[in-house]
């Protein structure tokens, strides 16, 4: 690559800075931090739909894709940005978001209608969220999982003139929001079926998601993935044998 | 450095407590026979290990799958259906063992370790190097061999009037002097001729053969010794940087830094090779999963550790960040050692050799050329009193796409062709900055980088010249002024899976085009919308050869 410390560190910052915003909004809305919690839970159905307009929940979802997927998007927006001209850096950037974000989006109409029904079916109960949280960690550790990690890992080569480097660009974004998607979808899920604690539940979910993708891609295989890097990340590594005196 | 660095003691114990310092010597002293002791004894060596099974950490074939391997079937890389190079598809000598295979959790803590494309290349294969060596030194010592004995080094480039590009003869011998088999001869070792005569094409190598087609294929340099960073480009550091990019745990797939990519990858091409174009066979040194099974490699490795720790004694530091310093968070460096237990270590323990307590029978640092690269430039572009002393080479402000290909190619035949567009305004900032260092001293003219990106593929036996706006029918070897580089597709197939650990991108090549377009600049010729660039694999490939690009882009970096 023709990497550019410099340019990596601006462009990385701004990415977390735009994550942080949405967090601090989430934080600031009670009931996005509450986790897109559904109003009206345990009446009709028809009570259920007019309690949350679609408008409503479309923001929140969106706020909650902003904060948690954003810093995942940095190594793939660095990509397009070395690879288009300078004047064309922004309008790719904002066609990849566009591609990405449809695909999850839409993704979040399967996800948001899955809470719903939770919340309608079984109101107050923790449930939903067991089961959810179950078979997340059996997807976590599932071949498939890895699978879809080591395809968010791929960057394609972009056409870098007219209409195909548009083109190419929302395909990639399309892409990659694809198996990011397959990757993360479960984890999402989790805490929006939660009846409380969604805001811990989901700070801890996107750094374990933000923590597996720090690892490389490897072959794909029943085992843990992305907890070891996350208990790392918050310096709550177990203690052992001092690696450095481990010595032959 | 933590108090676990402190204690950290090398050589290890077990082998030679009387032993302040190992020096390590060349290979081709006494002619590079077996009347070189330490050649005879590292056979000696290699031989107790390959009498190991695979699933013993001491044994070779251990060790050779800590670099990289193709010998568990259950891993991406695999081929599938199984061929080779799938270990059990290698022709003897030596018998490569494909079973017992280790516990899982011992392939995880050290097999298929080896950094490539990172910034952790060269301290990486330092710790590798010191584990195999006192493995080898503790059976050596069991075989009543010297206590003092170290790894010799193929310093391709040494002897009188660069007279070392030749093989040590002791590693294609079939016998040893007392007529046993030799565990230094590789029958998958076939060179550039294909025939076993392995032979690497330095400058000098072409001096001693003018006209000599077999020379006539990309040369090996060592022109990465005139870098003065390590990772990151400037004025006369093209990037990634001497060492390499800045990367996490890296084994294989990316851009190689500038002394990994020539000589190094050139290196294990060219002692690798291939044999008859039909064969589906290539040299065991050409693929990262095959190549330390060679006892060659290590001698190469040797002298790429040398001339890292002669870069070093030439004043160009090391990274000083503690994300080099330390290694990388999400897999710990780590070698068997000779008690059995692992042996980690962080780059910090491997960037000075004194506290290893090893050095080299030459570690002569070189006079600097009679002319730096920077001021020659200068001059060259018209820049009056540019001869003077160079100033500190200036970082890049700016790195910007100038030109890209539209479409993908497939290599093949002689000559793969790509045209790379170029985009008017950026190619006018260039013609201007290249202009005003001529009138202005104090302008620095932009670099200009060809990228050739997302090379992919399964055949990575091969060395392909890159030019840039040769003459259509122009013998390549008679315009070496268009010549962008020579790049070696080793760790090719690896980089390629798609669940293999670079995800499938494959391998990306940068190369410095800048006197090229300074020569495009000066001739007026600059003024063009697109450049040609030409892709020529050093001899026809096989038909069964799959290389494809992704991309070819140039780049301007600003100063």
């Amino acid at each position: 690559m023709i990497y550019n410390a410099r340019e990596w560190a601006r462009l990385r910052n701004a990415v977390l800075a735009v994550s942080v915003i949405a967090w601090i909004a989430i934080l600031l809305q009670p009931r996005v931090a509450s986790c897109c919690s559904v109003n009206g839970a345990g009446g009709s159905w028809r009570m259920l739909i007019a309690a949350n307009p679609p408008r409503a929940l479309a923001i929140d979802w969106a706020l909650m894709l902003v904060a948690m997927m954003a810093p995942m998007l940095v190594a793939p927006l660095y990509h397009i940005r070395i690879s288009s001209f300078a004047r064309r850096r922004l309008r790719s950037i904002a066609l990849f978001v566009l591609g990405y974000g449809a695909v999850w989006m839409a993704a979040g109409v399967v996800i948001v209608a899955m809470q719903l029904a939770a919340s309608w079916r079984l109101p107050q109960s923790y449930l939903p969220a067991i089961m959810a949280g179950l078979v997340a960690l059996v997807w976590q550790a599932s071949p498939l999982k890895q699978r879809c990690l080591n395809r968010c890992h791929s960057h394609r080569p972009l056409a870098a003139f007219g209409f195909a480097a548009d083109l190419d660009v929302l395909r990639f974004g399309a892409t990659t929001g694809i198996w990011c998607v397959g990757s993360c979808w479960l984890a999402m899920l989790f805490p929006m079926l939660l009846s409380e604690g969604h805001f811990i539940a989901m700070a801890a979910v996107a750094l374990l998601m933000f923590c597996e993708r720090l690892d490389p891609p490897r072959t794909p295989a029943w085992q843990w993935r992305g907890f070891g890097t996350a208990l790392r990340c918050v310096a709550l590594r177990p203690r052992g044998p001092d690696p450095l005196t481990a010595g032959p | 450095m933590g108090s676990g660095a402190q204690s950290f003691h090398f050589p290890p114990k077990g082998t030679n407590p009387m032993a302040t310092t190992y020096t390590r010597k060349n290979a081709w002293n006494n002619g590079g026979t077996f009347s070189n002791l330490d050649l005879l004894w590292y056979a000696k060596g290699v031989g107790k290990m390959m009498s190991r099974a695979l699933n013993d950490s001491a044994s070779w074939w251990f060790f050779g799958a800590i670099h990289g391997e193709y010998v568990n079937p259950n891993t991406a890389w695999y081929p599938k259906p199984a061929a080779f190079p799938a270990w059990k598809f290698i022709k003897p000598g030596p018998a490569v063992p494909s079973t017992p295979l280790p516990t899982k959790a011992n392939q995880d803590l050290y097999w298929n370790q080896c950094q490539h494309q990172s910034w952790y290349f060269l301290p990486w294969h330092r710790g590798y190097l010191l584990a195999l060596e006192a493995q080898l030194r503790k059976d050596i010592i069991s075989l009543n061999g010297p206590a003092t004995w170290a790894l010799p080094y193929w310093n391709y480039f040494g002897g009188t009037n660069g007279s070392q590009f030749q093989m040590p003869p002791a590693f294609a011998a079939k016998k040893l002097p007392d007529n046993t088999p030799n565990p230094l001869f590789v029958t998958m070792r076939y060179g550039p001729d294909g025939n076993g005569n392995i032979f690497l094409p330095t400058a000098a190598g072409v001096a001693a053969h003018p006209g000599d087609p077999n020379f006539s294929r990309g040369q090996v340099n060592a022109n990465a010794m005139n870098n003065d960073l390590f990772t990151g480009s400037d004025q006369v550091t093209k990037p990634p940087g001497f060492g390499g990019p800045e990367t996490g745990f890296a084994h294989g797939g990316g851009t190689s830094g500038n002394w990994e990519n020539n000589p190094h990858n050139l290196v294990h091409v060219y002692a690798g090779y291939y044999g008859p174009v039909t064969a589906p066979f290539y040299g065991l040194m050409s693929d990262p999963g095959t190549a330390a099974l060679d006892p060659i490699f290590y001698l190469h490795h040797a002298n790429i550790d040398r001339m890292w720790a002669l870069w070093n004694a030439s004043g160009h530091p090391n990274p000083t960040k503690s994300t080099w310093l330390k290694g990388p968070t999400t897999r710990k460096f780590v070698m068997p050692g000779t008690n059995g237990q692992p042996w980690y270590y962080t780059p910090d323990q491997m960037k000075d050799l004194a506290p290893l307590k090893y050095t080299y029978q030459e570690l002569n640092v070189p006079a600097p050329p009679a002319m730096a690269a920077l001021p020659k430039r200068l001059a060259l572009l018209g820049a009056t009193g540019a001869t003077a002393e160079a100033a500190e080479p200036a970082m890049p402000k700016e790195t910007e796409l100038l030109g890209a290909s539209e479409k993908p190619l497939k290599i093949k035949g002689r000559v793969t062709a790509a045209s790379v567009k170029l985009d008017t305004k950026i190619r006018n900032k260039t013609r201007k900055s290249l202009a005003m260092a001529a009138a202005s001293e104090t302008t620095a003219p932009d670099n200009v980088y060809l990228k050739v990106e997302n090379v992919r593929g399964t055949f990575d036996a091969t060395v392909l010249s890159v030019y840039v706006n040769l003459p259509e029918g122009a013998n390549p070897r008679e315009n070496p002024q268009y010549l962008a580089g020579n790049v070696a597709l080793f760790g090719l197939r690896m980089a390629s899976i798609a669940d293999g650990q670079h995800a499938g991108e494959g391998l990306t090549f940068v190369l410095n085009v800048t006197p090229v377009i300074d020569a495009l600049h000066l001739s007026h010729s600059l003024d063009v919308d697109a450049l040609r660039v030409s892709v020529i694999p050093a001899d026809e490939l096989p038909e069964n050869a799959d290389i494809t690009v992704g991309r070819v882009s140039l780049y301007r970096e600003g100063f």
